[in-house]
């Protein structure tokens, strides 16, 4: 399926809005809905233009200060008057830019929807409907407060703002925000309002807020440490980083108090004499264990006691990790914002099984460092990890027990086009450095010989893709370095797009990506056969895509329409 | 996030789908002249800065020359193939259900996003845009990479379609994450 259109379509240019007329105006009469009639459009407030009107002045004043007062001119001291210049138009620019923005604003608050128009050369108009809105917040700089203005900002489920309403009036700004939320408390339907903190800043959970004290709660236990997931986390490439880190302090310290730490190691080892193959043994060695006692130091204080359980929430129920060394740190996650599974597989821990565990939730930053809140449990064995997911997800999917489909073998193709053309490339590049010397004409031996060990990951990299519909889980797998496997629930997507890049079309693959509001915002289906996305989508999405499928016996034109 | 109706898995024997099919409307063949003119001026703008800076600054010839090149083939490529090529990809579709849109050139994306996640809509006339009255609508969701926008569709027609999709959207209740 090309891009040809049919015949009937394409030469019409009013195509669309014949359209529109058709659908639209038995159930969807907006034109004649009265609220959108009569609510007036909203200028922001009068005071903004003399706040404008005042910086305006106040602009001229390092200009005003140098020249008349400390008598500079052009051609005195090293830069003359133009810096204070230079202060001066950025200030007045500013000034007129902020008063043309406020002539060209207009917002209006109907009963179902919040508009913004803006705009001078480029007109924008923003609609977001009453219901998406989840907060609204507050804010003022000095000139705001001066003049009793407000910037409004509106949150909805967008990672961006909604909207910026700069400024209004305190009154204008307290009544809006009391309007909206009139309507986003009362919202019978919403799973997030049960949260009771407003998340206009994605809420990382914090232990103190999220756990009242008083009755004991109803609570089961998922997973709960166990010593020997200590050696699993503690050997790792990261080690040489934290020794680093260490012995950087260390040095710094210990030259407070007037001791060379280079010279300590030095009376402890005596370098001629072990060699310089044994050198570097020691040290290697040595940061490596350094680095190793200081993970193991950071694990067990992240880990210790280490709970994984299910708690009764006034609002439902959440998974919460209990933890801690000193200080008990709790973090909650409302099971209703749970979305899904992510499994991490690091390479070099592939062959013992070994595992990342997250949640993909929404609220929750998905970053994949140890202290984010999505994370569930460190670096353990994969039928652990697989056990524990099954019990988080709490149904009886299982989805990542499910078989994966394949991927078409061409996919390959790819993977070894990139193997060899990344290291390839900064291998001719380097070389064409050592060339003219600015680097040492070795270097790009290096990239020369990551050739092979690239290809031998391309074709990891091939085997490890699949995808499957496990239940009402959509699982994607891929990874070259770590093998991801993620678990989507497919309430979750919120959208997709199908990919294909003219090498994906001579190869028969595309690339699907589902969006969702959770963890990542998007998963990706990679090198996928076109008949299989499409299969794919069928399955997984029906109520998304069967709209605009075409099958086998039946003629396409007809389908449209109900 | 559940209102939508999700059809069980399987419930019923459904024949194969074969392909999805492309959107059903062409965007305004003016398009074309309005990305030949984005196009231009990039170019003037890009080739034209780093063409001063070949003539005046004669140290940097040896390496800004081959960048020059290149980029003055890459922007022959954006004025002359491109904008027609997208023309003939680029095809949009607003159902009572979602918006669907096909777009790109050497890649080309299919997008779909239910109306009943879309969270904001916004219509965008920048000022050749406005000239030559097209405008481009742009749906967002509740995740960046999921927004669609469908540029060089006639103005009044992406008002309508905000104004409608806004209508739909409201009747969907909940923040649709």
């Amino acid at each position: 399926m090309s891009a040809v259109s049919p015949p009937s379509t394409s030469e019409q240019p009013d195509a669309g809005r014949t359209d529109l007329a058709e659908t639209g105006q038995d159930e969807l009469d907006y034109t004649s809905h009265p609220a959108v009639e009569e609510t007036p459009w909203l200028r922001l407030d009068i005071r903004v233009v003399f706040v404008d009107l005042a910086m305006f002045v106040i602009s001229f004043l390092p200009t005003f200060l140098v020249w008349v007062v400390f008598d500079v001119d052009f051609d005195s001291g090293s830069f003359g008057i133009w810096p204070a210049l230079v202060a001066t138009s950025i200030g007045v620019l500013n000034a007129i830019v902020d008063l043309l923005r406020w002539l060209k604003t207009r917002y209006r608050v109907t009963d179902e929807r919040i508009e913004q128009r803006i705009g001078w050369l480029t007109k924008k108009y923003r609609s977001v409907p009453r219901d998406r809105i989840r907060s609204v917040d507050f804010t003022a700089r000095p000139r705001h407060r001066i003049a009793g203005l407000r910037v409004v900002g509106v949150s909805s489920g967008e990672a961006k703002q909604a909207f910026k309403l700069d400024a209004l009036s305190v009154e204008a700004a307290t009544a809006l925000r009391l309007e909206l939320q009139r309507q986003y408390r009362s919202r019978p339907t919403s799973q997030e309002d049960r949260v009771p903190v407003a998340p206009t800043t994605e809420d990382e959970p914090k232990a103190a807020e999220a756990a009242p004290a008083g009755e004991p709660r109803e609570e089961t236990l998922i997973a709960s440490v166990k010593w020997w997931w200590f050696f699993y986390n503690v050997v790792n490439i990261w080690a040489f980083l934290v020794a680093a880190l260490l012995l950087w302090g260390l040095f710094w310290v210990l030259q407070i108090v007037n001791i060379d730490l280079r010279d300590v190691v030095g009376r402890i080892v005596d370098w001629d004499a072990v060699g310089p193959v044994w050198s570097a043994v020691i040290i290697v060695g040595g940061t490596f264990v350094i680095g190793m006692a200081g993970l193991a130091w950071g694990f067990v204080k992240e880990n210790w006691k280490l709970q994984l359980l299910r708690a009764k929430t006034e609002s439902g129920s959440a998974l919460v990790t209990r933890t801690g060394l000193f200080d008990t740190r709790e973090v909650y996650r409302d099971d209703s914002r749970l979305r899904g599974i992510h499994l991490s597989e690091p390479l070099f821990w592939r062959w013992m099984k070994l595992t990342e565990t997250q949640v993909i939730s929404t609220g929750l930053s998905a970053w994949s460092g140890g202290e984010s809140g999505a994370t569930i449990l460190p670096r353990v064995p994969l039928r652990e990890a697989k056990r524990v997911a099954a019990l988080v997800l709490n149904d009886d999917v299982q989805p990542l027990e499910a078989p994966l489909r394949r991927h078409p073998d061409s996919g390959l193709v790819r993977r070894l086009w990139w193997a060899v053309t990344g290291p390839g490339l900064l291998a001719v590049f380097t070389f064409w450095l050592g060339r003219t010397g600015a680097l040492p004409d070795w270097v790009w031996e290096i990239f020369a010989w990551l050739v092979p060990v690239s290809i031998v990951l391309a074709v990891v990299a091939q085997r490890t893709l699949g995808h499957t519909l496990a239940g009402d889980y959509l699982v994607m797998r891929a990874g070259w370095n770590r093998r991801t496997t993620n678990a989507l629930h497919r309430r979750a997507v919120i959208g997709f797009m199908m990919g294909e890049t003219l090498v994906q079309r001579a190869l028969g693959l595309r690339t699907i990506e589902v969006s969702t509001a959770a963890g990542e915002k998007a998963y990706q289906v990679r090198d996928i056969g076109t008949a299989q996305a499409v299969a794919f989508l069928h399955e997984a999405l029906p109520h998304v895509v069967d709209d605009f499928l075409e099958f086998a016996h039946q003629p396409s034109r007809d389908k449209r329409g109900k | 996030m559940t209102e939508m109706v999700v059809p069980e898995a399987g419930s019923a024997p459904t024949p194969t789908p074969v392909t999805l099919r492309p959107p059903r409307y062409r965007v305004e063949r003016k398009a074309i002249l309005l990305w030949t003119l984005h196009a231009v001026i990039g170019a003037f703008w890009v080739l034209g800065g780093l063409g001063l800076t070949y003539r005046l600054w004669e140290a940097s010839r040896p390496w800004l020359g081959p960048i020059l090149w290149v980029l003055a083939v890459i922007y022959l490529v954006n004025i002359t193939i491109m904008p027609s090529w997208r023309y003939l990809v680029h095809r949009w579709e607003v159902t009572d259900q979602a918006v669907y849109a096909l777009s790109g050139w050497l890649t080309r994306e299919w997008r779909i996003t239910p109306i009943s996640r879309i969270q904001s809509i916004d219509t965008t006339r920048g000022p050749l845009a406005q000239v030559m009255g097209l405008a481009t609508l742009k749906v967002t969701t509740a995740a960046r990479q999921g927004s669609i926008t469908i540029a060089g569709v006639d103005a009044e027609t992406v008002a309508e379609v905000a104004q409608r999709l806004t209508a739909i959207t409201q009747q969907t209740p909940g923040d649709a994450t």
